[in-house]
C-alpha cells in the first residue's frame, strides 16, 4: 500500500490551480517544493457567483430515499464538497443522516459510468457515443409500441410525471418499485381505513411511543424527521418525556434506544397488539364508539393467549396497554422490515387499531400528506411474469436494481433476459445494468435539474450545483430527445430540454420569475401539509391474526432467518467507503457482512466470533462470519441486507454476503415477506477476523456512559448522585498527596495563562453532549469524514485496530444478565480537548499543544510520528496515519470532494478532531472583517451541524450566556474520567431512562 | 457587483486610452525616483530579468507601476478571501479590447492575450508564490490589518518589476513570525496549521 505511486492527492493548492472552465481541462503538478513548475490557470470567464477559497452555497433535496430532506450543497471552486440540511425544509430542518452525507461519494465515485455503453455479444461494454445511443434507442422505441416496460424508483416529481406519461403514450407499463417499500402499512391502512395512503407519523408529539417491528430509527421511511420527532419526545428529559417500547426480535438501533425491550416471538406481534387494543376497550372509556363495536370480534385476544403465542407476559402487556392509554397522545408503529413476515398486513392492521382505539388518529397519525401510494412489490411480481412469457419489447430501468434487490428465486435475470432489447440509466455498472443491451448514464442529482415530492405541500427542488463530473446525460433530456427523434405518439414531447420541460412544469405553481427565484434560493415551495380525517372501514371488523408460515423445516439447528436493515439500506449505498467503513451502529462491525447468533445459539454449536457458518434456506445458501450478539431472540439469526454485490464498483463488489439469496421472493399478498424463512445453521470450522471497531463491551464502573432514571433527572440529581442512590460506588478518589499534586499542577497552568499569547482574552471552546438525545445513528461520523477529509482505510486495517474516525459513537451494554433487562448506552467519543490534556507534555516536538483558545492543537507539520501522544491519552482519539492514505484512500475523482480548507495529511503522523478549527478560523476571519466578534452559534462543527437529534452544543464556554454555557451547567452533565482531572471541554449530559432502575 | 465591474473597466479603458495617447511618441522617460527600467525591454533584457518566464511577458511595471491599477483590480478576492484571485481572460480583455499596445514588443503579447480569448483557451501561469499545503494565508485578514496596499510588504516593489519574481520566500516561517512578533498579533500555530 505504502508503495504505491498514484499523483498527488487533490488539494486546496491544487484546487485553485485548477480553476480553469470550458472543459478547457487545466493540468497541473501539485506539490509545495519551490523547484516544480506549478500552473495557475484562472478562467476564461470569471463566474460570478464564484470566488475563490470561499464557499457558494447552493440548494437543492437529497434523493437518497424518498424521503427528500433539503440540502444545502457546499461548493468550492466549482466542485461540491460538503452537503448540510436546509434548514427551511420542513421534511428535515437543517439535518441529514448518514447516507445523506455520503451522496458525495456517489456523485464523484470511481465507479461511475462515463458516458453511455453498450453490450457486446461477450458481456462486456465498449462506450459509444450519445448520438450513436440515442438512435439505437430511438430504432427500438419505434418498434416497441405497446411492449414497453419501465421500471424506476418510487421518488415523485416531475421527472416521475414525465416518465409516467412517456411509457403510457406508448401503451407501456410504468412499476415504481422501491425495496423495503411499506407496502403490508398500505395494504393494512386500506383495510382498516379505506386508504391505502401511508400516513404522517408525529412521533415529536408522542407522549408515548410502542414500536412492532417499527425500525423508526434506522432507516424507516423518513429517518431524519422520524429521529429529530424521537428526540423532541423521547429527549427532553422532563416529566414529559415520552417511554418508548420497543417489540422486536432483534434490537436494531431503534430496539436499543427504547426503554423497555420485549421479544416476542417471530410472528406474534398481532396477537400482542389485539391483546392491547382488547385491554384498551374493556379497561377505557371514552373510545371512539365504532371501535367499541370491535369488542365482540377482540374478545378472543387476551393477553394471556398472547402470552402464550408470543413469550411475552400477559402483566407487561397489560401494563403497557394502560401505560399507553394513559399518555395522550401516543403512538404505536408498525410495517418495519424487521416484522415483514407473512402476517405483516395482519400486525400493522393491529396497530392501526390500537392508534385509533386510543385516539391518535388526527393527532400522532395523520392521513392526507401521502401523494400517491406506488406501485408495491406484486407489480413488480407481474412485470417479471410479464417478461418471462416474452411480452415485452424494451425494458428501460431507471434507479432502480431490481436484480440485486429482490431475491434470486423470483426468476427476474432469466426473465428479463426474454425482453427484446433492455435499457439502464444507471450511473453505474450495477448487476441490472449489466444485464442491459445499453446503459445510458444519467446525471447524477448534483449535476441537474429536478425535483421531489416528498409529500403534499412539500415540493423540493434540485439545480446543478456544478459541472458534471462525467460525460452523463439527465435522463429527462434523453427521453425528450427520443421522443423527438421517435415521432408518432411521442412528438408531443417537445420540450427543447430537460431544464425548460421542468421550468414549464413550475410556471405553473410558481409566480413569474420572482417565484422561480424564491423557490430555488429556498430550495423548494414549502406549504402546508393538509389532514384528511378517517373513520374504521367496513372491513375493518374482520380481525385476523394467523400465524404465518415460514419456509423451510423446523428443527434443532434451524432458526428463524432475519434479514435486517444496515447502513448499506437496500443495498444502493454500498460503494461508498464511507458507509462500509461507519461502523454498524448495532455491531460496530465495518466492511463485510456478519450473521448475529444469540450468546446461548453460540454455545450451543460452540461458536466464537469470527467463525464462519453456513446459512441454508430451501432457496439458497451463504457462509457469513458470526457475531455473537445478546440482542436477538434465541430463535433467530440476523444478517443484514445490503452487502453481497456482484456488480456495483469495486468498493462493493464481492463483499460480503446478500441476505436476500436465502428468501423466497414468493408474495401473494403484494408485498416481499423479508422475515418468512427458516435457515439451517451449518458449521464449517473455519474462521476469519471481524473487522470491527468495538472495544470492550462492558463499562466495568469505568462512568464512561452514565444514565439515571426519568425520577432521579426530574429531582436534579447529578450522575454521581443518581449513581450512589443505586448504591453504585463513586469513582476512585485521589489520595491526599494525589489532590496536593493536582491543585499545584492547576495552580501552575493557571499562572501559564499570563502569558504571552495566552494573557489576551480568548475564547474557550467547548462542546455538550446530551445523551437523552443522541440514538448512535452516527450520521455525525460521515460528517466528520466529509468535513476533515478523514481517510478509509480498509477492511485490513480496521482488523489491526487502525480506523481513523475522529469522531466515534461508543456503544456499551448494561444489563443483560441475571434477569436484568440488556440495555445499550452510546457515547460519540471525540477529542475532548482537555486543558490540562496528557498528550501535550510527551509530545518531544510541541507537535500535540493547546491553544490559546482551549484547543487542543494538532500541528501536522511538526509532528514525527512517536506517537506518544495516542499512547498517553486516555480516551483513544488520536489517531496514526500509517500509511499514505492520502495517496489511496481517494482515488480519483474521490479527490475532488475534498475539502481545501484542511489538510490532507501524509502518512507517519497523527490527526485526531480538531472542533472543525477551519470553521472556527474561519468565522474569526469574516468577523475581524465586519469588525465585530464571532457570534454565539456562528461556529458549527461538522458533527454538530448533521445532528438529527440536535444532541450536539458547540460554542465559547467563557461567555455564561452561549448555549454551550448553559447546557454545561445541567445538573446531568459530567466529564468522562473526570477523576483523572484532565479537565475535558466536553461535557456529557447523562442518559434519561424512562423507568425505575438505571 | 456586474455594474461595478463594466464601470470600472470602463473608466479603466479610458485611462489606458489616454495614457496610449499620451505616450504615442516616444515613451516617458522614467521619472525620477521612478525606476520602472525600462519602457520597453528588448528581447536580450528580459532573458536578464529574474523570475520564472510567463507565457504571456506581462508587465506588472506597466499595469501597476505607469498605469497605477490597483493591485484588487485584477486581483479581486484578495480583500474578502483567504484567496488573491486570478484575473480571468474576460477581466484583461476588458481593457485589451481597445488598448493593444503602443510598441511591437508590447503589440506581440497583447495578441497572445487576444488569440486565448479567441481560442477560448485560459492563459497557463507559471506560479511564483506557492504556500506550503500544510498552511493557511487569509488574504483578506491581512488587507484589512496593514491596507489595501500592503501588498508589498510580502511580494516586494510589485510595481517595480518587469517581471514578477520571489522577493520573500513564503514559506520561511520565520518571515511570517518576525512580522507576527514586531506587530504583536496572533502567534498561535493554530492561526495557520490546520
Amino acid at each position: 500500500m505504502a508503495d504505491e505511486t498514484r499523483p498527488e492527492g487533490m488539494d486546496r493548492r491544487r484546487f485553485l490551480t485548477v480553476l480553469g472552465v470550458s472543459g478547457a481541462g487545466a493540468a497541473a503538478v501539485a506539490g509545495c517544493s519551490t523547484d516544480k513548475v506549478e500552473k495557475l490557470v484562472p478562467y476564461l470567464v470569471q463566474s460570478e457567483d464564484q470566488v475563490p477559497g470561499v464557499a457558494t452555497w447552493y440548494a437543492s433535496t437529497c434523493t437518497e430515499c424518498s424521503a427528500g430532506c433539503g440540502l444545502h450543497v457546499k461548493t468550492r471552486e466549482g466542485r461540491a464538497i460538503k452537503l448540510e440540511g436546509n434548514p427551511d425544509h420542513p421534511v428535515n430542518r437543517g439535518k441529514l443522516c448518514a447516507q445523506g452525507q455520503s451522496a458525495l461519494q456517489a456523485l464523484y465515485n470511481p465507479a461511475r459510468l462515463a458516458g453511455p455503453m453498450a453490450r457486446q455479444d461477450d458481456g462486456s461494454f465498449t462506450p459509444v457515443t450519445w448520438d450513436e445511443a440515442i438512435a439505437t434507442l430511438v430504432q427500438k422505441v419505434q418498434g416497441a409500441a405497446g411492449k414497453v416496460a419501465v421500471i424506476s424508483g418510487a421518488g415523485r416529481g416531475s421527472f416521475s410525471d414525465l416518465l409516467a406519461a412517456w411509457t403510457s403514450k406508448q401503451g407501456g407499463t410504468l412499476v415504481r418499485y422501491q425495496p423495503f417499500s411499506p407496502d403490508p402499512l398500505r395494504a393494512a391502512n386500506q383495510r382498516i381505513f379505506g386508504t391505502a395512503e401511508l400516513p404522517q407519523f408525529d412521533i415529536g408529539r408522542a407522549r408515548y411511543i410502542l414500536s412492532f417491528g417499527a425500525d423508526f430509527l434506522d432507516g424507516w421511511i423518513s429517518p431524519v424527521e422520524q429521529q429529530r420527532g424521537f428526540a423532541e419526545a423521547h429527549g427532553s428529559a422532563t416529566l414529559t418525556m415520552a417511554k418508548h417500547v420497543n417489540f422486536a426480535q432483534r434490537m436494531s438501533l431503534t430496539g436499543m434506544n427504547a426503554d423497555e425491550w420485549h421479544q416476542p416471538r417471530p410472528g406474534s406481534e398481532a396477537v400482542v397488539v389485539l391483546a392491547m387494543a382488547q385491554v384498551l376497550l374493556t379497561e377505557r372509556s371514552g373510545n371512539p364508539a365504532d371501535a367499541n363495536a370491535l369488542r365482540g370480534a377482540l374478545a378472543a385476544y387476551t393477553p394471556e393467549r398472547a402470552q402464550q403465542e408470543s413469550g411475552v407476559g400477559a402483566e407487561v402487556i397489560r401494563r403497557i396497554a394502560r401505560e399507553f392509554a394513559s399518555a395522550e397522545p401516543s403512538l404505536a408503529l408498525a410495517g418495519g422490515i424487521p416484522a415483514q413476515h407473512r402476517g405483516a398486513i395482519d400486525l400493522c392492521a393491529a396497530v392501526n387499531l390500537l392508534n385509533y382505539i386510543a385516539g391518535n388518529l388526527g393527532q400522532t397519525v395523520r392521513f392526507g400528506a401521502d401523494l400517491d401510494s406506488g406501485d408495491g412489490y406484486g407489480a413488480l411480481v407481474s412485470l417479471i411474469e410479464r417478461f418471462d412469457r416474452g411480452e415485452v419489447q424494451l425494458a428501460l430501468v431507471h434507479e432502480a436494481n431490481p436484480a440485486y434487490a429482490v431475491p434470486q428465486t423470483s426468476n427476474f435475470a432469466a426473465a428479463f433476459q426474454k425482453v427484446g432489447f433492455r435499457v439502464s440509466t444507471s450511473m453505474y455498472l450495477d448487476e441490472t445494468a449489466r444485464l442491459c443491451d445499453l446503459v445510458l448514464p444519467n446525471h447524477h442529482a448534483l449535476e441537474r435539474w429536478d425535483d421531489a415530492r416528498p409529500r403534499r405541500g412539500v415540493t423540493g427542488l434540485m439545480q446543478p450545483v456544478m459541472e458534471p463530473v462525467f460525460g452523463t446525460m439527465p435522463t429527462g433530456d434523453l427521453l425528450l430527445k427520443v421522443s423527438q427523434k421517435a415521432g408518432g405518439a411521442l412528438a408531443e414531447f417537445s420540450a427543447p430540454s430537460w431544464e425548460a420541460h421542468l421550468k414549464a412544469q413550475w410556471a405553473k405553481v410558481v409566480a413569474g420569475d420572482e417565484g422561480w427565484r424564491a423557490a430555488l434560493q429556498h430550495g423548494g415551495v414549502y406549504g402546508a401539509t393538509p389532514v384528511m380525517p378517517v373513520r374504521l372501514a367496513s372491513t375493518a371488523g374482520a380481525i385476523s391474526a394467523a400465524a404465518p408460515a415460514f419456509d423451510g423445516p423446523e428443527g434443532d439447528d434451524t432458526f428463524f432467518f432475519a434479514p435486517s436493515p444496515s447502513l448499506l439500506g437496500d443495498g444502493r449505498f454500498a460503494n461508498r467507503p464511507w458507509l462500509l467503513e461507519l461502523s454498524d451502529p448495532v455491531t460496530k462491525i465495518t466492511w463485510h457482512s456478519w450473521a448475529e447468533l444469540h450468546p446461548e445459539t453460540a454455545a450451543r454449536f460452540d461458536l466464537r466470533e469470527g467463525e464462519i457458518v453456513r446459512l441454508e434456506s430451501p432457496h439458497g445458501a451463504f457462509e457469513v462470519p458470526v457475531y455473537v450478539y445478546p440482542g436477538i431472540h434465541p430463535e433467530v439469526i440476523a444478517v443484514p441486507l445490503g452487502h453481497g454485490h456482484t456488480s456495483y464498483g469495486e468498493f462493493a463488489k464481492g463483499r460480503g454476503v446478500n441476505a436476500l439469496d436465502l428468501l423466497s421472493a414468493k408474495d401473494g399478498q403484494g408485498f416481499l415477506p423479508y422475515q418468512s424463512t427458516r435457515v439451517r445453521l451449518v458449521k464449517t470450522n473455519r474462521w476469519q477476523a471481524v473487522a470491527k471497531t468495538e472495544g470492550t463491551v462492558r463499562q466495568l464502573g469505568r462512568g464512561i456512559a452514565d444514565a439515571m432514571t426519568l425520577d432521579q433527572a426530574s429531582r436534579g440529581l447529578s450522575p454521581a448522585l443518581a449513581a450512589k442512590e443505586h448504591g453504585h460506588e463513586a469513582h476512585e478518589v485521589n489520595t491526599e498527596r494525589e489532590v496536593e499534586a493536582i491543585e499545584g499542577w492547576r495552580a501552575s497552568q493557571l499562572e501559564q495563562r499570563k502569558h504571552g499569547a495566552y494573557a489576551t482574552e480568548q475564547p474557550m471552546w467547548g462542546m455538550v453532549i446530551d445523551l437523552a438525545k443522541c440514538t448512535g445513528c452516527s450520521a455525525c461520523v460521515t460528517a466528520c469524514y466529509a468535513e476533515n477529509n478523514i481517510p478509509f482505510v480498509g477492511e485490513a486495517e480496521v482488523v489491526r485496530g487502525r480506523e481513523m474516525t475522529w469522531l466515534r459513537i461508543e456503544r456499551y451494554w448494561e444489563g443483560g444478565e441475571n434477569g436484568e433487562p440488556l440495555e445499550a448506552r452510546f457515547v460519540p467519543m471525540l477529542c475532548q480537548h482537555c486543558d490540562a490534556a496528557p498528550c501535550e507534555p510527551v509530545c518531544p516536538v510541541y507537535a500535540a499543544y493547546h491553544t490559546p483558545d482551549g484547543l487542543n492543537g494538532q500541528v501536522y507539520n511538526r509532528c514525527v510520528g512517536t506517537r506518544y501522544c495516542a499512547n498517553n491519552c486516555p480516551y483513544k482519539v488520536r489517531y496514526f496515519n500509517w500509511f499514505a492514505y492520502n495517496k489511496t484512500a481517494f482515488p480519483e475523482p474521490l479527490n475532488l470532494q475534498l475539502n481545501p480548507d484542511v489538510t490532507v495529511r501524509a502518512r507517519g503522523i497523527m490527526e485526531k478532531c480538531t472542533f472543525c478549527i477551519q470553521r472556527i478560523r474561519g468565522a474569526q476571519n469574516t468577523a475581524r472583517l465586519e469588525d465585530r466578534a464571532v457570534a454565539d452559534g456562528e461556529v458549527t462543527p461538522a458533527c454538530a451541524q448533521t445532528c438529527p437529534s440536535e444532541a450536539i452544543v458547540f460554542g465559547d464556554m467563557v461567555d455564561p450566556a452561549s448555549r454551550v454555557a448553559l447546557a454545561g451547567r445541567n445538573h446531568r452533565g459530567y466529564h468522562i474520567f473526570e477523576d483523572l482531572n484532565v479537565r475535558p471541554a466536553v461535557t456529557y449530559l447523562a442518559k434519561v431512562l424512562h423507568r425505575s432502575e438505571a | 457587483m456586474r455594474k461595478l465591474l463594466i464601470f470600472g473597466v470602463g473608466t479603466l479603458a479610458l485611462a489606458f486610452g489616454a495614457m496610449a495617447a499620451r505616450t504615442a511618441a516616444p515613451p516617458d522617460p522614467p521619472g525620477a525616483g521612478d525606476t520602472v527600467s525600462a519602457w520597453v525591454l528588448a528581447a536580450s533584457d528580459t532573458a536578464n530579468l529574474k523570475g520564472p518566464r510567463q507565457p504571456i511577458f506581462f508587465r506588472h511595471d506597466i499595469h501597476v507601476g505607469v498605469a497605477k491599477t490597483p493591485c484588487q483590480y485584477c486581483h479581486y478576492s484578495a480583500g474578502e478571501s483567504s484567496e488573491p484571485g486570478m484575473p480571468s481572460v474576460q477581466s484583461c480583455m476588458g481593457c485589451h479590447l481597445i488598448i493593444g499596445g503602443t510598441d511591437t514588443t508590447h503589440q506581440v503579447e497583447i495578441s497572445k492575450l487576444r488569440d486565448a480569448w479567441n481560442n477560448k483557451q485560459p492563459i497557463e501561469w507559471v506560479r511564483v508564490h506557492t504556500l506550503a499545503r500544510h498552511a493557511r494565508f487569509p488574504h483578506q485578514r491581512h488587507i484589512k490589518a496593514m491596507g489595501p496596499n500592503a501588498c508589498q510588504t510580502c511580494h516586494g516593489d510589485i510595481a517595480r518589476m518587469p517581471q514578477v519574481f520571489k522577493v520573500n520566500n513564503v514559506n520561511n516561517m520565520g518571515f511570517c513570525i518576525t512580522c507576527h512578533v514586531e506587530r504583536q498579533v496572533n502567534r498561535d500555530c493554530t492561526a495557520c496549521h490546520y
